[in-house]
């Protein structure tokens, strides 16, 4: 058995599995938190994107997020469902900064300005029906567009996108109506 | 999806002849329960309208791979909030490290005797640590401690002597690097890995 310096398996963490990665961090090891937070990190930005409708407010939910894991995983009982305990982080802290950001600037306006203003990588996507979809969702309301996406890409139930944007569960039905009705009109060409 | 002339969902409303209303299909599609579930299985116009409702929400997942993927394919976001983060790697409890001058008051961290059983670990081939801990009260000079590790174990590797020689490879690394008083390393092997046969051209 090697004694002295063991040679670097460094490379290996990246083929390891949430569980094994999420005692290690919670050990205080680094660089298996970097591999989650890389693992994750695109998922959740993505998803950051779509709620906040602004690629700089992506990146600082997805900052806030990775901190607050950074504190938080070793609360986390079972380090298999780590991921959809990232998303829904990920999700909370970009409502939360997006009603920040709202209690600083007139309502109306920012909806506009949040609205109107397609993100980056709305013009990269390539594929018809998605880059149809995601023109339809920017234009949206905010808060109908945060409904859906929390339904539709986080898995949230009514109750849940309810409790995440201060709702009654009936509001957020309607906004789902709404949302629904508006992208479905939209998309009838690309059935 | 198209039913010839049952093409536009978005009419199918109370107004159409079943009655059944697209929210209406979107609350079962949510809930998984209605009491209209028979009829929803029977009837055309419903049938395609949850078809459509699935299609839409399919799309909508398949738009967050996408971004997911252009969001990989760029990295430089990822690398500014990495570093960024600053993370400290925790030190934990104080372990004392005993001195011909006891004001010296000489002191090693949990966090770097932790640091050193995985270093040790992972020279092993075979094996991986994931949870490493020190039981005991090793704030006090020579404490009794009991080491808990819990492995995965490559595919292809005999279990017992993995163990083994993970056992007295900790054991041999705290003896020269503490002056703890190893009572014991507990391992626990929790998965197997590469079970896919990474490990198996290896014996």
């Amino acid at each position: 058995m090697p004694r002295v310096t063991p040679p670097e398996r460094n490379i290996q963490l990246d083929a390891l599995p949430d569980v094994v990665l999420c005692e290690r961090a919670t050990d205080g090891d680094t660089a298996a938190f970097e591999v989650l937070a890389r693992r994750y990190g695109p998922m959740m930005r993505g998803y950051a994107v779509r709620l906040t409708g602004s690629t700089a407010d992506a990146d600082d939910a997805v900052q806030e997020t990775l901190i607050h894991a950074w504190d938080h995983l070793g609360e986390l009982r079972d380090g298999s469902v780590v991921k959809s305990w990232l998303m829904r982080i990920c999700g909370r802290r970009s409502i939360d900064i997006v009603r920040r950001r709202r209690e600083h600037a007139d309502a109306d306006s920012l909806a506009e300005v949040s609205d109107s203003s397609p993100t980056p990588e709305s013009a990269t996507i390539s594929g018809s029906g998605l880059d149809a979809l995601a023109r339809s969702l920017e234009a949206l309301p905010a808060e109908q567009r945060q409904c859906w996406v929390l339904k539709e890409m986080g898995g949230l139930s009514y109750d849940e996108i309810a409790e995440q944007l201060g709702l009654t569960s009936e509001s957020v039905r309607g906004r789902l109506a709404r949302a629904r009705a508006r992208l479905m009109r939209d998309m009838e060409g690309w059935r | 999806m198209s039913e010839d002339d049952t093409r536009g969902v978005g009419d199918h409303s109370p107004a159409d002849d079943c009655g059944h209303s697209i929210d209406e299909l979107a609350d079962y599609l949510a809930t998984g329960s209605s009491p209209y579930e028979g009829h929803y299985r029977q009837c055309p116009q419903c049938q395609s309208g949850l078809a459509s409702l699935r299609s839409l929400g399919d799309l909508t997942r398949s738009l967050a791979e996408d971004d997911a993927r252009i969001a990989a394919e760029s990295d430089g976001w990822l690398q500014d909030i990495l570093s960024n983060l600053r993370l400290e790697t925790r030190a934990g409890r104080s372990i004392p490290v005993a001195s011909d001058d006891p004001d010296d008051g000489l002191s090693e961290t949990e966090g770097a005797v932790v640091a050193l059983i995985r270093r040790t670990g992972d020279g092993i081939d075979g094996v991986t640590i994931g949870k490493c801990r020190l039981h005991g009260d090793i704030t006090e000079p020579g404490a009794q401690t009991r080491v808990e590790l819990s492995v995965t174990a490559l595919h292809g590797y005999r279990l017992p002597t993995l163990v083994d020689a993970l056992r007295s490879a900790v054991a041999e690394a705290l003896t020269t690097h503490t002056e703890l008083d190893l009572q014991g390393v507990d391992i626990t092997v929790t998965d197997l890995f590469g079970t896919d046969g990474a490990g198996e051209d290896q014996p």
